[in-house]
């Protein structure tokens, strides 16, 4: 099959960036236009809500590659450009103002909004969610020591970002509708410990409850809970998860169900368009079935493995799905495949927050977490993939190596 | 100026193991690939972890915290999120001990 001329990607940051970078490093000579709606050269988002939210990092440094990397790479970046529609049959972007961009094939990597519902108030001056630097910027600037801030939801972000304000010493309360911050993700027992964490930097937490409005005249003042609730603050973070950002196919043909489906090697149900990162409801050959991730390290890889299938050099998309979370000295990582588990097995110790715990399913880990305790759970990665049955004492001793759990046939 | 100041003994790094030791208050790391060591900055480039606590991989250094990868042998980043080279020492091994150039 020839390599198509001219490849667009939708979407310029981590996924998009990485598979521009791809389509070069694989000696594709074609024409690489690379299209995003924010005015930045591509960056890194993970220390939007970390180091660059508490000013530790300036943002030269979150940039994917410097800018003379595209010009070498004669990858064209067209910033400040929001793409309306992909037109799958004609073959042609449209861009808003009116312009079309021509393609032979095209990825999409559009990534995810923040999910906004609608809870009266969220529209007042004062009330911030972070998805972009612009959004970290103008959080930046209402943050400073002894300020309020109430923070919305304890999923990832909404931890991270209540940790950096901690550490730049603004008051936080934090409303979560769950029973513990990471509740979905990591069940009671261990959402208790990242409990336990915020508690010990000082984040108020009110679990269990959620968010009737946000208050105030001209300004955030205050928010108020569904028990009735009232919470005095200067400012409010929101995070209350993603939407993925799929409209630009509508009507493409491209199928779209939680976000664009695609098979393990990227391909939507239309020849020559393509999805990965975030909004790629990809079909995982490992678990055997689709799934949707917003991490990280799926937006580097699924972009490389979305570039080489593009030029018709895919492999199956088979990773183990892996993210971190730091939040004050705890790193969080997570690493398999979300699904109901029915036991939980833990290795070390949660009340000094240093631990390994694997949710298993009929006897299988299908993902595990760890708290500093990172080697270990890369040492997981094969156990996670080899989905065998495992003994839990095993997993339990801290004195067995996880590489020697599975058996040398089935190692990755 | 550069010397080179003896860290260890040299059997106290066996093949396949990191050791993090400290040069004028500095975190470096001493690996030993197969019988050769090799000197690098223990602190990753991406943010404050320590390569030490990773696992080494035949020539290979990844860190526990992101999982970025570095080669020991001339800091050369293997894999992101890490973008910035590791910075590398020379290592000689005097008589018994182990010493960095530092």
């Amino acid at each position: 099959m020839p390599a198509p001329s001219t490849i667009a990607i939708v979407g310029a940051s981590l996924t998009g960036a990485s598979a521009a970078a791809t389509l070069r490093e694989e000696g594709f000579d074609g024409r690489v236009v690379l299209l995003g709606a924010e005015p930045q050269l591509p960056y890194d988002r993970p220390p939007l809500s970390k180091a660059y939210l508490r000013g530790a990092t300036p943002f030269e440094k979150t940039l994917l590659r410097p800018a003379e990397f595209y010009r070498e790479k004669e990858i064209e970046l067209r910033l400040s450009t929001t793409v309306t529609r992909v037109d799958a049959e004609k073959k042609w972007l449209e861009l808003a103002g009116g312009e079309r961009l021509d393609f032979d094939s095209v990825l999409v990597a559009t990534g995810g909004r923040n999910r906004r519902f609608p809870i009266p108030g969220l529209d007042l001056p004062g009330v911030y969610d972070l998805r972009t630097v612009a959004d970290a910027d103008r959080i930046r600037e209402v943050i400073a020591p002894g300020r309020r801030a109430v923070v919305v939801g304890l999923g990832f972000i909404g931890a991270e970002v209540a940790g950096s304000l901690r550490e730049c010493g603004v008051e936080v309360v934090a409303i979560e509708p769950f029973k513990t911050p990471l509740f979905r993700a990591l069940g009671e027992e261990i959402g208790r410990v990242v409990e336990g964490l915020h508690r010990d930097h000082g984040v108020d937490m009110i679990l269990g409850d959620a968010v009737a409005a946000f208050e105030g005249s001209g300004r955030v003042e205050r928010v108020v809970t569904t028990s009735g609730r009232r919470v005095e603050c200067d400012f409010a973070v929101f995070g209350l998860g993603i939407e993925p950002a799929a409209e630009v196919v509508a009507g493409s043909g491209v199928r779209v169900d939680n976000g664009i489906v695609v098979d393990e090697l990227c391909r939507t149900n239309v020849p020559g368009v393509f999805a990965a990162g975030d909004v790629a409801n990809h079909y995982h050959p490992v678990c055997a079935r689709p799934m949707r991730v917003e991490h990280w390290q799926n937006g580097v890889k699924q972009g490389a493995a979305a570039a080489r299938s593009m030029l018709g050099r895919g492999q199956p998309y088979d990773e183990v799905h892996w993210f971190w979370s730091d939040q004050y000295d705890a790193n969080i990582q997570y690493a398999g495949f979300h699904a109901p588990w029915d036991q939980v097995v833990v290795r070390g110790s949660l009340a000094e927050r240093k631990f390994l715990a694997f949710f298993l399913t009929a006897g299988r880990v299908e993902s595990a977490v760890a708290i500093n305790q990172g080697r270990d759970l890369r040492r997981a990665f094969s156990l996670i993939r080899a989905r065998l049955p495992v003994d839990p004492a095993r997993l339990a001793d801290p004195q067995v190596d996880l590489r020697t759990l599975v058996p040398a046939e089935k190692t990755a | 100026m550069a010397r080179f100041v003896t860290v260890a003994k040299a059997n106290s790094v066996q093949p396949g193991q990191v050791l993090k030791v400290e040069i004028d208050n500095f975190p470096v790391a001493v690996a030993n690939v197969g019988g050769t060591f090799h000197a690098f900055d223990d602190t990753c480039t991406h943010e404050d972890c320590s390569l030490a606590d990773g696992d080494l991989e035949q020539h290979k250094i990844i860190c526990p915290c992101h999982f970025a990868e570095f080669d020991v042998r001339n800091g050369a980043v293997l894999t992101p999120p890490a973008t910035v080279p590791l910075k590398v020492y020379p290592v000689r091994v005097q008589g018994s001990d182990l010493q960095v150039e530092f």
